[in-house]
């Protein structure tokens, strides 16, 4: 276990340099290119910059980057931590129900279909739910703090349910996604025959040996379920106009402000990093408390 | 052979069948359509769908089903490269780079999964801003290639490491034949799936960039450019986003049936 810790310590730090590169490279486009050798100079430059916390300033608002990243991460990390938390109560119960092969063969075809609309599509469909039959009015780019989303008061849950909602529906799909899968091979272990030989019932296998494979599995694929909520938290923070950082991303982008998007990319790519990192630990600790149960 | 199989075959027939239609659709768009792309005031404008304009008009008169088939032709014609590469940047890339020496494959392998932690449509934002809207199919084919990239070449270091290449290095068999003899089983094996498979997610990265206002460019419009134009209109008069998202959605469905994908799972 502690190898296999360190090993993946040392993924996850190669992770965040490679990152942070990236994030180099493309802030190093602010600087206007004298051949090959000056952009590799930049780009070093940038990565020092960059190790000394120095992120530069933003060519929109002059702000320091990491001052605009601060005033916009909270509402994104909002939205994530919801829409994980609403993707882990559904997702979770539907995953395990759909590794049934009964009402897995016979939500299918509804499943295949919800699976293939992009997730603007499925913001879009929320957002018309939202002002044709609840009478909610379109937000103008305002989203309640913190405190407020966790003592929600009627006004606050306008702003913040829908857009979490459409998240949370992105990670729903990943979770049980992963769920079934390992679900599926567990199902196709020889070993359930052999411990059913000798004497134990299916619950008792189930719950014992199965459940933590298949949570092992779902922890496996944590990284895939992050990189799902952060793709569909773009979409949504677009779609509901709230302030966030993946909104961010996308003005920064259009308006060639490198220092914001590249402070920005480093940041999303480092929640995945981590989740992988986070989720491959996690997966093992189970697998090997189960070898020595 | 049991249902579920025979059921999967079924499926994937579906959907080759229906993207041989789509592809039909697409090589006579113009001809389809009643009108030429983006010509306004065809009708009245915010018609509801009825006999003379069954998907309705739109804001500016436009007729919406010229306009979703036209669309239809602008995703298909923006994706088909994007697809391809996808695969060569991503699968074949990936395949081949899990049979380099270690001090390329391990580099190769860390740059790849560095690609692979930023989420796609955030990747394709990003080369789109640092090109032009002009290479957002090449972008949207780059940004899905890390993914690819490592999903192969994980299965190809499995594969690099069976029985059957370890007694084909013992006999003395060059690297280079087994990498051929390889790479000819898995296209044999998983072009079609692995092209289904990039077609169904480069086509939802470029309507996404599109709807965020970085794909298409007036007056080729596609999907996601037409349903980012309904967005002011669309609670009141519900036809100018529903058909494109409908279409859309058809076209995903008919890609991700015909690389086998399970429900669910990620294109």
């Amino acid at each position: 276990m502690w190898r296999f810790a360190l090993r993946e310590s040392g993924r996850f730090v190669l992770g965040l340099f490679g990152a942070l590169l990236m994030a180099a490279a493309i802030a190093s486009l602010t600087s206007s290119s004298h051949g090959l050798i000056a952009d590799l100079a930049a780009i070093v430059t940038r990565l020092f910059a960059f190790l000394r916390l120095d992120f530069g300033a933003s060519a929109i608002s002059g702000a320091d980057a990491a001052q605009e990243l601060a005033a916009h991460a909270p509402v994104t990390l909002t939205l994530i931590f919801l829409g994980l938390a609403l993707a882990i109560v559904l997702g979770a119960p539907f995953g395990l129900l759909l590794s049934s092969a009964p009402v897995r063969r016979a939500t299918a075809p509804v499943i295949q279909v919800v699976s293939a609309a992009p997730v603007f599509c499925a913001g879009l469909a929320l957002a018309f739910v939202a002002r044709k039959f609840l009478g909610w009015a379109p937000g103008n780019g305002e989203f309640p703090p913190v405190q407020q989303v966790l003592h929600p008061d009627q006004s606050a849950l306008r702003l913040v349910m829908m857009p979490a909602l459409t998240v949370g529906l992105a990670g729903m799909a990943a979770i049980q996604v992963a769920l079934r899968r390992s679900a599926s091979e567990a199902q196709g272990e020889p070993f359930r025959e052999g411990l059913r030989r000798l004497g134990l019932s299916a619950l008792e296998i189930d719950r014992a040996y199965v459940a933590p494979m298949v949570f092992a599995g779902l922890f496996q694929s944590f990284g895939e379920v992050v990189a799902a909520l952060l793709s569909a938290a773009v979409v949504s923070e677009w779609v509901f106009k709230c302030p966030g950082a993946a909104d961010l991303f996308v003005k920064s982008v259009a308006l060639h402000d490198w220092n914001v998007a590249a402070l920005i990319l480093f940041f999303f790519a480092s929640i995945v990093l981590f989740a992988n990192f986070f989720g491959r630990l996690v997966s093992e600790a189970i697998v090997s408390v189960g070898r020595s149960a | 052979m049991s249902p579920a199989p025979l059921l999967r075959k079924f499926l994937i027939a579906v959907g080759w069948s229906g993207l041989g239609l789509v592809a039909i659709a697409v090589v006579l768009s113009d001809f389809l359509a009643r009108a030429p792309a983006g010509a306004g005031h065809v009708g009245p404008i915010l018609t509801p769908p009825s006999s003379l304009f069954p998907f309705g008009t739109d804001q500016l008169g436009r007729d919406i089903l010229s306009e979703t088939l036209h669309a239809l032709n602008v995703t298909v014609i923006h994706a088909l490269p994007a697809a391809f590469l996808a695969i060569a940047a991503g699968s074949v890339f990936g395949f081949v780079a899990a049979r380099l020496p270690a001090p390329i494959r391990l580099p190769t392998r860390w740059a790849m999964g560095v690609f692979a932690a930023v989420p796609s449509l955030l990747l394709a934002i990003l080369l789109i801003g640092l090109t032009n809207r002009d290479y957002a199919a090449a972008a949207a084919g780059l940004a899905a290639a890390p993914l690819a990239f490592v999903r192969v070449f994980d299965r190809a270091r499995v594969s690099a490491n069976s029985a059957h290449a370890a007694y084909a290095r013992a006999t003395g068999i060059a690297p280079s034949a087994l990498l051929r003899r390889d790479l000819a089983y898995e296209v044999r094996d998983a072009l079609l799936v692995t092209a289904a498979r990039a077609f169904a997610a480069v086509t939802i990265i470029l309507s996404t960039v599109s709807f965020l206002g970085f794909g298409a460019v007036p007056p080729h419009r596609d999907f996601g450019l037409m349903i980012a134009a309904a967005k002011p209109v669309y609670v009141q008069a519900w036809w100018t986003a529903s058909f494109p998202v409908l279409s859309l959605l058809v076209l995903v469905l008919l890609a991700r049936l015909a690389a086998g994908l399970d429900e669910g799972e990620r294109a």
